[in-house]
């Protein structure tokens, strides 16, 4: 049982997401944005996973950002992005070496297989 | 043999500049071989005449006369004085004549060795270098996008008015100058100078480098370069022509476009994904049987989402390149292949054809259902291939999906979620006009035919066919 942090700044998505990893076992913790995010990723919660999407509000590439500092702050954090847009190249070259992106809209069977794949590496 | 040993006379003889020695009144005592050649004339013409009454006086030139008469008196001598004129038996000709003063043993007059040089040929061809000049700097100057002009050692020959006004720099400022060294080094780039190089010695056009930058007096610019090799026919020199666009409007327009088509995106994949989160939702409250009904709903709704992306990325303008769609299709395809389908390929060969936009869903939900069939079914051991092909036949466009798996043996019995994907099929096939091609029981694989109507059209092709 791992402890997931969601960061997604629509609500019902990010209830949804809650929903479909807590289904698979696992606990979460929510943020709508990326200084939210950075409060638990501070505080002494343990924290096995970041999960975020990568347009945040007004931050095209707000998801990169928190990435890039959680891993900073924890690196054995593991990361899977989630995105509207198309990843391009461009894209990829901002995540965190060795990351995936999970992109929309995803299912609760990808989002808990992608979960059981980053978990058990 | 060593040269004093030759003879003065052979030299004369021999050398290819016309020679002609007069006496201190300028009469002429004699002249050599190349004089006679060159003015088609004889000794007896010439020697003993007056230089000024050869031929049609020709020679009787107040210029040269105060020369000429200044040699022996005051020891001067002539050098480089150029006649152009109409001569009577060789037609117009450019001469450069020299002379000065000699001496024989004995003789304390003195004589004047007066050479003749036939330029005509030289000052025509540097004339013609001028004109050609002048007309490649008028065209240069005509231009709208500024460029310059290189030599083979990338200093620069000359920039084009376009250039000096847009840069804020004169003339002088830029020639004999290497394009590195202008303004604030904007163009002194490693991998610019590295293709600059390669310009010349190999041929080779630098076709759209991008370079973005501040430039003093324009603000933030973004310049797309274009070098190519420029040769005069006969000549062996050869030069480089630069040639900067100014592409900031057009790169401002595509990132806002791009950034509009994000947010779009952003927004049309964020509400699939409320729609997946609810069947999700309502998929976890329903019973067990119902539920794979509910996953191929999500499924088809992904499919759209990825169709969605594949569009963005494969459109030309206002069509879609099929060629590259349905790869982008496969490519997405293979991608979700895991575990024990892992060892299916999927292979595309699709002629260069565009669809209309408005067509691209239907049709990329059509290769997708018939595609997920084949890797559903086709495969009980994990392995096999799968072909996505489209080809113009006559005025309709065929699609094939085929499989080299077990084939469809029990086509009749078929169970209610691939009937529903059979069903589907075939409204869009309705829905883009078609019609499927009945295949032949085969005893391997599945080959499924689908002709459509010219709602494709070959690149360029003004055809649209309406729905």
């Amino acid at each position: 049982m791992a402890v997931i942090l969601i960061v997604e700044d629509e609500v019902f998505i990010r209830e949804m997401a809650e929903m479909m990893i807590q289904d698979s076992g696992h606990h979460t913790l929510s943020a709508s944005d990326v200084d939210e995010a950075l409060s638990f990723l501070r505080s002494a919660q343990h924290i096995d996973a970041l999960f975020t999407d990568i347009y945040l509000k007004t931050l095209v590439l707000g998801g990169c950002d928190l990435a890039r500092q959680a891993i900073k702050l924890r690196p054995k954090l593991r990361v899977l992005y989630t995105t509207g847009n198309y990843v391009n190249d461009k894209m990829k070259a901002l995540f965190v070496e060795g990351t995936q992106c999970l992109p929309k809209p995803y299912t609760q069977y990808q989002l808990q297989g992608c979960f059981a794949a980053l978990l058990a590496a | 043999m060593a040269v004093s040993d030759i003879a003065a006379s052979d030299i004369v003889e021999t050398v290819p500049s016309a020679l002609i020695i007069l006496d201190r009144n300028l009469n002429i005592t004699s002249a050599n071989r190349a004089f006679y050649q060159t003015f088609r004339t004889s000794a007896d013409e010439t020697e003993g005449c007056l230089i000024y009454d050869l031929g049609n006086r020709q020679w009787d030139i107040p210029a040269l006369r105060t020369l000429l008469e200044s040699v022996i008196p005051h020891r001067a001598s002539v050098e480089g004085f150029e006649v152009e004129h109409d001569f009577p038996t060789i037609g117009r000709r450019t001469m450069l004549v020299n002379a000065r003063k000699i001496f024989r043993p004995g003789d304390h007059d003195g004589f004047i060795l007066l050479a003749i040089e036939d330029v005509s040929e030289e000052r025509a061809a540097r004339k013609e270098s001028k004109r050609n000049w002048q007309l490649t700097q008028s065209i240069v100057d005509t231009i709208r996008d500024p460029l310059v002009v290189l030599e083979n050692d990338m200093t620069i020959v000359t920039a084009s008015k376009a250039f000096l006004t847009m840069f804020g720099i004169t003339a002088a400022e830029t020639h004999g100058r290497r394009v590195s060294e202008l303004g604030q080094h904007q163009w002194d780039v490693p991998a610019l100078r590295h293709l600059l190089e390669k310009v010349l010695p190999e041929n080779k056009p630098i076709e759209s480098f991008e370079i973005e930058d501040d430039f003093p007096g324009l603000g933030r610019r973004v310049f797309n370069l274009n070098a190519r090799k420029v040769s005069q026919p006969g000549n062996n020199a050869h030069r480089m022509l630069l040639v900067f666009e100014d592409i900031t409007d057009r790169k401002q327009r595509e990132r806002d476009v791009l950034s509009l088509t994000n947010e779009i995106s952003h927004r049309i994949k964020n509400n699939l994904q409320v729609i997946v989160g609810l069947i999700a939702y309502e998929a976890k409250w329903t019973a067990a049987p119902c539920v794979q009904g509910y996953k191929a709903m999500q499924a088809r709704i992904g499919a759209i989402a990825q169709l969605y992306d594949l569009i963005s990325q494969s459109s030309r303008g206002r069509t879609v390149a099929v060629d590259s769609y349905l790869r982008e299709i496969a490519k997405a395809m293979s991608a979700s292949l895991i575990g024990n389908m892992s060892g299916i390929d999927i292979e595309v060969k699709g002629e260069p054809l565009e669809i209309d936009p408005d067509r691209a869903v239907p049709f990329g939900l059509l290769v997708n259902e018939l595609a997920t069939n084949a890797i559903k079914h086709a495969f009980p051991h994990g392995t096999g291939h799968i072909m996505l092909c489209v080809e113009q036949v006559g005025d309709q466009i065929e699609l094939i999906v085929a499989d080299d798996g077990v084939g469809m043996k029990d086509k009749g019995s078929a169970k209610v979620p691939e009937k529903r994907g059979s069903d589907y099929v075939a409204i869009f096939v309705r829905q883009l006009g078609g019609t499927i091609v009945p295949s032949k029981q085969e005893p391997t694989g599945t080959t499924v035919r689908i002709r459509l109507p010219l709602l494709l059209v070959p690149p360029g092709g003004a055809e649209r066919v309406a729905a």
